[in-house]
């Protein structure tokens, strides 16, 4: 789970064989993408929950929050209520399509922050060098000397609960893993001939940014990012199941598997399904960013 | 290699300042007032006003880290607020309890790991890499703390082969050996090594898929060595890497346990933890945060040298 | 195949077709526990570390349950014995008392003779006046804040104390206040002779504690475990414990406790989670439940901002809610409540205002305030995910918004921990923190007359140095309050109470949902508990066989 891929995906291996981050090279990860079954089955099935989760509103068959003491608990496989209900009696299907905003959003936001943060800071220390480099880096590497669950909880632990504090120490977890991936590409595109000759004419430092770093930490950057979507996802779950994440009434496949945990034992099936939708959306996941992975790894 | 040995030693000094720092500044961006923890229903002002100056809280924060700073470097982390004990005698014992859980689960996580990497290495891109694959993403992909929850029903309340909580009927201090306690440690540490699991697989696959396409590999299959001594190449030429590998997840498993041991009532820093955020003794938040975070910084470097003295060739900044 | 059977294999955890099939083939059968052993009694907690041993216990109620009246004693102790009645404060280590009547803040107390510490020592006059030190006299030697800060709600109001002869005892309270034998069972007596002999160290003394109770503590591990063994020399032959051994083990997690007892690792867990029970039963196992002194309520903000100040807002809320559907959801481990006390408590009183079911009556009401369908009540509660007495509080929140919803009541939560949640109580609503909140959701006691009634409702009692969060004013109430604070005879202090409890259900001052029953799951083996309507219970006649 969550610390994993990051001390898996190797910050700290420099990425190796740099290649020109050409639109060719781009469309051929996306010509293997495509013809690699594993991925498009992720993305389809990832895809389903993404839809549904935006139009939960016109594809959940009842109302996620309607209580009802009268029916709670039904089990799974019932005409009515497919998945069964919660413990208040409450759709369980549609609190699971619900959910997945929440979820999803939990998975994607501090991902997306942390990469555009941790991608400027990367990319500011790479390129400029020196006592710049060693400022960002040192404090990066501070934030790094903690274990990430360690670090996300000590956070959430001390903030509170609450969607705003739990994207925070999300964010604050990833930058460092991805602000080190683009210091070491972007140190090594400074080192590049085109890019002293660009200098040696005198171009702007943010042009030659923009025209010959950005483009090539782009690549390791999305695909390291990628991978930390699941981790994203199961730590915030993990989270809120510890309730130091989503407060309620928010249906929220990690709060969910919470409260219905104290059901485990009059209706264990009901209680678990959170559990596999959290599951499944983060193999999906997993899974593609792998794809991803050897899609851009093949040599041209 | 010695200079950078040393070097990297070095550079943890100012890391582990840095640690504690965040460690200091985490518990004063808390909202809401520390002393709210330890004061019971109903206390006058005065009481309010004397525990202040009791507890320090009362000093600017620049004071209260240096003097705290000065204490923590005696190896005094201040006392609980909750139960008056010294800090370091309440997380001491949690952290060797957490490092047997933690031991045994990427023990547990190598086995399976090494299995399912070693399969899935030799048969890279047939229909079985793929399902191996598959598995191992599961262990990374797993909620643990869901699948502690659901092995606990099945192993100790339905089958009743293995108790359900705690570390036997001595607890921690008579610990041991035997199946007598190590039957405590199965369900968490199986539980937390799906972690190590899915990732040693990985890593193991990956290291053997390269090995195998490098040159010498290729000469030793046109000298026509056996496949049992290729496969001792392989190892031989895995292993330091797929080492490190465990060395970093025992690492983090020191922060991961907390899910666990909470389901598990594991008495380690995890549950200690738990408790502290829930109780705010923040003493207490401080002083594991602080020892996991030091623990952590110390397992990195120690993986990191002994790397470059087991494998000299990797090329070090 | 039918679609359930194959969503169970699906799921992979058909736990019963496990279970059976384990049965089956004989596995299981030779259990992994140790199991139970004549005499040992283990139980466990939801607290999560082992309560402080020095004397005053910490984490709340539980920790004087087991911590507290198991190792020690107080001049004054609550009678735990009957389940039929609310408990009640009889003599302990005092026999006997009288008041003043000259001046009604100078109380006498006559000790029991012959009573020892568990280290031999006698307990005297000396005894007692050293444990006021202990506690309120900052520059004794043996001043323990951490000790102070557990009886600061217990000794508030004790002035001075001083020693008449060996074994008679003088107490001045700050104002008259007959609450005070209430008071005195919550502090406890700790041997001075044991805290000389460990080095005068606090620290060393909870390894080794020494009291006079019917239990002496032969061990514990911080968060683990604590193993407390009889004392047969008892003063009290009646309640020398009949097991050899009590072992507590604390265990925060509801379905964890559950595990620990259904696979035979604890013989008594507190608070099972109600959907557990079906499954305990099932396993025969014993469901003990009765009233106590508890309820699950709203306090409200009678500040400029808040709906509730108008009491027909206040009344429609409290009508609003169907507690049956809760007591549901709470598996029968729950009581609607009437009022701050429930119906049967002495100072019940005969309100007028009938709390029940009624949404058509609480739209009128609305209605009569001023609002409606298309202008509802906007209101923003605190609340909390877990916490002591806080019985499921995610759950019920959620349920209880859908019912106001149905009258026109929009809810909003703020939810914090339970340590936070307490912090901001102790604010008060017209703190900056609180700005915008209209109530709290925090499980109150109402074991004795100022924490239950007068605390929460006299305008002098406002948080901290009361209970009053809200800014309640009501003159009757202040009247009662200062009567009954003067009652030194119980059934006449009891009838002023029930004047004062009825008068603060007609005005609804907080909104009143359900009483906790108290539950605890035991195996079959476990004789002789009686289980009283009171936060304490007494462990001493249990057995396990």
């Amino acid at each position: 789970m969550p610390q994993t891929s990051i001390a898996l995906a190797g910050a700290d291996a420099p990425a190796k064989g740099r290649r020109p981050a050409t639109r060719s090279f781009w469309r051929n990860v996306l010509r293997r993408l495509l013809r690699d079954p594993v991925t498009m089955t992720c993305f389809t099935i990832l895809l389903l929950i993404v839809l549904a989760a935006i139009f939960a509103p016109y594809v959940a068959p009842h109302d996620p929050y309607r209580t009802s003491m009268a029916r709670r608990l039904i089990a799974p496989g019932d005409a009515r209520y497919w998945l069964g209900t919660d413990e208040l009696g409450r759709d369980l299907l549609s609190r699971l399509i619900y959910g997945g905003r929440l979820s999803l959003f939990m998975g994607f936001a501090p991902v997306l922050m942390a990469t555009a943060i941790g991608g400027a800071l990367g990319v500011i220390a790479g390129y400029v060098g020196g006592a710049m480099n060693m400022l960002i880096m040192r404090v990066i590497d501070v934030f790094y000397a903690f274990p990430s669950v360690l670090l996300a909880v000590a956070i959430s632990g001390v903030l509170g609960a609450g969607i705003g504090n739990t994207i925070f120490s999300l964010t604050l977890v990833f930058i460092p893993p991805v602000a080190r991936v683009a210091e070491s590409v972007a140190t090594q595109m400074r080192m590049q001939d085109f890019v002293e000759a660009a200098r040696a004419t005198g171009a702007a430092n943010w042009r030659i940014v923009l025209a010959h770093v950005v483009p090539n930490v782009t690549g390791p950057i999305l695909s390291y990012a990628s991978s930390l979507i699941s981790v994203s996802i199961v730590l915030a779950a993990g989270l809120s199941f510890l309730g130091l994440g989503i407060t309620p009434p928010e249906p929220e496949w990690g709060l969910m598997l919470n409260t219905l945990r104290q059901s485990i034992y009059v209706a264990p099936l009901n209680a678990v399904l959170p559990g596999v939708m959290i599951f499944i959306t983060s193999m999906c996941f997993n899974l593609m960013s792998d794809g991803l992975h050897s899609a851009m790894d093949v040599k041209q | 290699m010695l200079v950078y040995i040393l070097r990297r030693i070095l550079y943890t000094v100012p890391i582990a300042m840095g640690v504690s720092l965040v460690c200091f500044a985490l518990i004063h961006i808390a909202p809401g007032d520390p002393l709210s923890a330890i004061i019971p229903e109903g206390a006058s002002p005065d009481t309010v006003a004397q525990i202040r100056v009791a507890y320090g809280f009362d000093r600017p924060l620049p004071v209260q880290y240096l003097k705290w700073l000065a204490h923590v470097a005696q190896g005094d982390f201040g006392l609980s607020i909750m139960t008056q004990r010294p800090v370091l005698a309440e997380v001491a014992p949690a952290l060797v309890n957490t490092l047997t859980l933690a031991a045994a689960a990427v023990l547990f996580g190598f086995v399976l790991g090494c299995l399912l990497g070693v399969a899935s290495g030799y048969l890279a891109g047939r229909p079985t890499d793929k399902v191996v694959t598959a598995a191992s993403i599961t262990g990374v992909s797993i909620p643990h703390y869901w699948l502690g929850m659901v092995l606990m029903v099945i192993f100790a309340v339905n089958l009743n082969l293995l108790p359900a909580t705690g570390m036997g009927e001595g607890g921690s201090g008579t610990f041991g050996l035997g199946w007598d306690s190590l039957q405590y440690l199965v369900l968490p540490a199986l539980t937390l090594s799906v972690i190590p699991a899915g990732i040693i697989a990985r890593s193991v696959r990956g290291t053997i898929a390269e090995v195998r396409k490098q040159d010498f590999m290729q000469t030793l299959h046109a000298k026509g060595l056996p496949g049992r001594r290729i496969f001792v190449h392989v190892v031989k030429n895995a292993l330091p890497s797929v080492l490190a590998v465990m060395g970093l997840q025992l690492a983090q498993l020191l922060g991961g346990s907390i899910l666990v041991e909470t389901v598990f009532s594991w008495p380690g820093t995890g549950f200690l933890l738990n408790n502290a955020i829930f109780t705010r003794d923040l003493p207490v938040l401080q002083g594991t945060i602080l020892v996991l975070a030091m623990f952590f910084v110390l397992i990195n470097l120690a993986v990191d040298v002994l790397q470059t003295v087991v494998d000299p060739r990797i090329k070090r900044a | 195949m039918n679609r359930r059977s194959f969503m169970q294999l699906l799921s992979g955890v058909s736990l019963t077709a496990v279970s059976l099939t384990a049965g089956e083939l004989g596995l299981g059968l030779g259990s992994a526990q140790a199991q139970a052993k004549p005499g040992v009694l283990r139980v466990a907690m939801t607290a999560a570390d082992i309560p402080l041993t020095t004397g005053q216990p910490s984490q709340g109620a539980e920790g004087i349950r087991f911590m507290g009246i198991t190792l020690y004693d107080g001049l004054t102790r609550w009678d735990l014995s009957k389940a039929d009645q609310a408990a009640q404060v009889i003599p302990d280590l005092a026999e006997s008392w009288t008041v003043d009547p000259k001046d009604q803040k100078v109380w006498t107390f006559k000790l029991r003779q012959g009573v020892t510490f568990h280290d031999g020592s006698e307990f005297n006059a000396d005894a007692v006046i050293w444990n006021f030190d202990k506690l309120m006299k900052t520059d004794a030697p043996q001043f323990d804040q951490a000790q102070a800060n557990q009886a600061a709600s217990y000794d508030a109001n004790i002035g001075s104390w001083r020693k008449i002869d060996d074994y008679t005892v003088e107490i001045a309270t700050k104002r008259v206040d007959a609450v005070l034998p209430y008071n005195l069972a919550g502090l406890f007596m700790s041997s001075p002779k044991r805290w000389e002999e460990v080095g005068k160290d606090w620290g060393k003394f909870a390894e080794k504690p020494s009291g006079t109770g019917p239990w002496i503590l032969e061990s514990f591990k911080p968060r683990e475990r604590a193993e407390l063994i009889r004392n047969p020399n008892h003063w009290n032959k009646a309640r020398i414990p009949k097991s050899d051994r009590l072992v507590l083990l604390p265990m925060p997690d509801a379905n964890t406790r559950v595990a620990a007892l259904l696979s035979g690792q604890v013989d008594w867990i507190e608070a099972p989670p109600p959907d557990a029970v079906p499954r305990l039963k099932q396993q025969k196992m014993q469901i003990v439940t009765n009233l106590y002194p508890h309820v699950w309520p709203f306090q409200l903000s009678f500040l400029e901002d808040s709906p509730f100040k108008d009491v027909r807002v206040r009344k429609a809320a409290n009508l609003a809610i169907d507690r049956e559907g809760l007591v549901k959801l709470l598996g029968g481990l729950a009581a609607p409540a009437k009022g701050m006390v429930d119906e049967k408590h002495p100072w019940f009183g005969k309100p007028t205002f009938d709390i029940k079911y009624d949404p058509e009556g609480a739209k009128k009401l609305l209605k009569e305030a001023g609002y409606g369908p298309d202008k509802p009540v906007k209101a923003k509660f605190i609340i909390s995910p877990s916490g002591s007495g806080q019985m499921l509080p995610l759950p019920m929140n959620e349920f209880i918004k859908e019912n106001f919803k149905d009258v026109g009541i929009d809810l909003e939560f703020e939810v914090l921990d339970w340590e936070a949640l307490r912090a901001r109580r102790r604010l008060g609503a017209w703190a900056p923190e609180n700005k915008g909140r209209h109530g709290i959701n925090n499980s109150w006691a109402y074991w004795d007359p100022d924490i239950g009634l007068i605390g929460t409702a006299a305008s002098f009692a406002k948080v901290p140095g009361g209970f009053n969060w809200g800014d309640f004013k009501d003159a009757k109430v202040d009247e009662l309050s200062t009567k009954a604070k003067a009652a030194f005879e119980p059934a006449e202090q009891n009838k002023i109470l029930a004047d004062l409890h009825s008068h603060i259900v007609d005005e609804a001052m907080w909104i009143w949902v359900v009483h906790d029953l108290n539950p605890r799951a035991m195996r079959p083996n476990v004789k002789g508990f009686v289980q009283a309507q009171s936060w304490f219970q007494d462990l001493t006649p249990v057995t396990v066989s």
